[in-house]
């Protein structure tokens, strides 16, 4: 492998992370965006959603890296995936805010907050009790295509994963920029006040922005165990600081912020990897975040918050 | 010397009247003496901790049924040093069992732990209780090494002993075997940052140097991370013949995986923590295939000699022993070795006394005669390498069948 061919390789395998922890940082920045709210749930939400995808392509027959599918059933059997996968993860998160986070929404301070983290160590220790701590083979239904420039590899799995990555949020930017509910929530966003007033459903809002975070993570939950072919309890906090991270980097609120914060995370964690040491590369992801929030506490595109007036 | 058939017509002689499950109730007069066992029931490890620790359990029921100690009935306790949040084990919980174990008066020595994370924190605690412990698996040299005695036995006399060779042996007798047998010139070095991992690639990394071959890196990976194709792709660019890895299986799982996209035909190696269940359904097929293994004991469990104790293991547990289940075995030997030493002297059975004479005994077990040296560690050390080898005739989670033996690591 020549240099070129390594800042390449790195650029791919940083790209893929990056895809992963924009998709999980999106649904911090819908909610944040909204109610103000860092909801330290979704770490583990992610988490469940990939043990659902999991479950269903178990279902479908799909184990471990023996059964390779090609064509239509593989798209058959990711979609089946996915869709399932992100309805029931959204539905776990609409009833995280229906049920728990909107009857402390309205109490000062961090209650919500308080409450969220309550809920992620709950979603953690569920799993952890009722299906172990150990490591979790993930099937991986995938050919192992693979793409030869120059010294470095492009596999199928990272197109994939991209492909889905540009759709899901392409289909958000749309979602949010076109449709009435996207109108409707960015006018909560800029003030639930007025938006209440000109007769915008606030809590269907509020509602639909977990829906939609929550699948989102779902997805990104899937696409990690597709990726790793691995999952397992803990992967919830570790992906998700990082995540987190990603959307105060971009600016959270801000929607194309928190992809463009995921993928310079995902590439810091890569090319931090190769130039200092694996053990230095939290240190440096967190260093970012403390920096960022000193120099630039909007982040790099501008936070987006409730107007308080 | 006892010949190893004599050991084991009287080995298996316990452990067939185990298997027959016949177990008296104790009479009003036995004294009861309580075996603890310290395993990582939780976690990354749990399936290795559930084979050793009924290896134990069998041999604790075979003398009460055999009743091999006159007037004592042995009973155990399980302690689980994992947690979930370290989602492997934890030696701050090990310091807290260790701490339960010395408070209980009835616990008289213990078996295990099964991680040299979890030793390194209970053995102070368990000098200042005079509580013996028998490891079976647990394999960092510091803890026994008399430089650190200070530290590990406050106290003064050994309270941690091994039916298992060290990492003093496992890592540069790997080292040897990678030089002369695979002919290995260059490689990368990894650790997984525990206490056991790290200790155990430093081992490797300085016997590595002193036979030639080259070491092209060192890094420590974060178990907790998801993502190591970082650091992988980085030693794909340096082409090594071979990657080494000190850890257990919380990283092992995800490097198996991972190297086997980034670099499939660099030949890849561990320690005792890459051998288990946890890896054949952790990692799994095709990821783990060629990857090699040690277990710092003996190669015995698939001894002829052993297929009757092995049968009467399987029959009572549903699942096959591996290396450490004998060690684990043979510790709760030992110990119930020494009880029966102080009872025939007419000793009282107290902790001191107890640790006393597992220190003294010489005691004739499955993987054959042990004693141990001055500093508690065993005096015949082997180390066995292993390569897993996709065997479709026996389940593929069954560390029996998919691990096969290939020879002992030479010492030199």
């Amino acid at each position: 492998m020549t240099a070129g061919d390594l800042v390449l390789q790195q650029a791919i395998n940083g790209l893929s992370l990056g895809a992963m922890y924009a998709l999980l940082a999106l649904g911090f920045t819908l909610v944040y965006g909204i109610l103000e709210l860092i909801n330290f749930s979704h770490f583990n939400v992610f988490m469940v959603g990939s043990f659902i995808g999991l479950f269903v392509l178990h279902a479908l027959g799909i184990e471990g890296q023996s059964v390779i599918l090609s064509g239509l059933p593989l798209i058959g059997a990711l979609a089946l995936a996915f869709f399932v996968t992100m309805m029931t993860t959204g539905m776990l998160g609409v009833g995280i805010e229906r049920f728990l986070l909107r009857r402390v929404r309205h109490v000062k301070g961090p209650a919500a907050m308080i409450t969220s983290i309550g809920v992620s160590y709950v979603l953690f220790n569920v799993i952890l009790l009722t299906l172990g701590a150990d490591g979790k083979n993930f099937p991986n239904p995938l050919p192992p295509v693979q793409f030869a420039i120059g010294g470095a590899v492009l596999r199928l799995r990272e197109i994939l994963i991209w492909i889905i990555a540009i759709v899901l949020m392409g289909g958000l930017t749309w979602f949010v920029g076109f449709t009435r509910m996207g109108k409707a929530m960015r006018a909560t966003a800029q003030d639930p006040e007025a938006a209440r007033m000109m007769g915008v459903e606030v809590d269907r809002v509020v509602m639909m922005a977990f829906f939609v975070g929550s699948a989102l993570a779902g997805a990104g939950g899937l696409i990690f165990g597709l990726y790793y072919n691995y999952t397992g309890a803990a992967v919830g906090f570790n992906a998700g600081l990082r995540a987190f991270t990603a959307a105060v980097l971009g600016g959270i609120g801000n929607v194309p912020g928190a992809m463009v914060g995921g993928l310079i995370i995902g590439l810091i964690e890569a090319s931090g990897g190769q130039l200092i040491a694996t053990e230095w590369t939290d240190v440096v992801i967190f260093s970012i975040l403390v920096l960022v929030l000193v120099f630039r506490p909007a982040g790099l595109f501008g936070r987006v918050a409730p107007n308080k007036s | 010397m006892l010949t190893r058939r004599s050991t084991f017509k009287a080995v298996a002689g316990v452990a067939a009247t185990a298997a027959l499950g016949a177990s008296h109730s104790a009479e009003a007069a036995d004294q009861v003496v309580k075996i603890a066992l310290e395993m990582s029931f939780t976690g990354a490890d749990a399936t290795a901790a559930v084979r050793a620790a009924q290896g134990a359990m069998m041999a604790i029921d075979g003398a009460n049924a055999a009743k091999t100690v006159p007037g004592v009935k042995f009973e155990y306790e399980k302690f689980d040093d994992g947690t979930a949040t370290a989602g492997q084990y934890d030696p701050a919980q090990g310091a807290t069992n260790a701490r339960k174990m010395v408070s209980d008066k009835q616990i008289m020595a213990s078996v295990g732990p099964q991680m040299s994370g979890v030793g390194k924190a209970m053995s102070p605690i368990l000098s200042a209780g005079s509580l013996a412990t028998i490891t079976p698996a647990s394999t960092n040299p510091d803890i026994t090494d008399p430089k650190f005695a200070a530290q590990y036995i406050p106290n003064g006399k050994p309270v941690y002993f091994r039916t298992v060779a060290t990492d003093a042996y496992q890592g540069p007798n790997m080292a040897n075997y990678m030089a002369g047998t695979l002919k290995v010139k260059t490689i990368y070095v990894l650790d997984d940052s525990g206490a056991y991992g790290v200790g155990l690639a430093d081992a490797f990394q300085a016997q590595a140097e002193k036979k030639g071959i080259k070491v092209l890196g060192r890094d420590k990976l974060d178990p907790k991370a998801a993502d190591y194709s970082a650091i992988l792709t980085k030693i794909k660019s340096l082409n090594p013949d071979a990657v080494y890895y000190g850890g257990v299986g919380q990283a092992g799982i995800k490097l198996a995986k991972q190297g086997y996209d980034i670099i499939p035909n660099v030949i890849k190696a561990g320690g005792d923590g890459m051998f288990g269940a946890d890896m054949l359904t952790g990692a799994g097929f095709p990821a783990v295939e060629g990857w090699y293994a040690t277990q710092a004991s003996p190669h015995v469990v698939d001894d002829p000699k052993l297929a009757k104790w092995s049968k009467a293991y399987s029959e009572k547990y549903k699942m096959g022993p591996d290396d450490y289940t004998v060690t684990s075995y043979d510790a709760a030997l030992v110990i119930i070795g020494a009880v029966k030493s102080l009872k025939t002297a007419g000793k009282p059975i107290t902790r001191e006394n107890v640790r006393d004479a597992i220190h003294a005994a010489k005691v004739d077990t499955l993987q054959g005669p042990v004693e141990f040296d001055a500093n508690g560690d065993l005096k015949n050390k082997v180390i066995s390498v292993f390569q897993i080898k996709k065997n479709s005739d026996g389940p593929l989670d069954d560390p029996a069948s998919q691990y096969k033996y290939v020879g002992v690591a030479p010492t030199v």
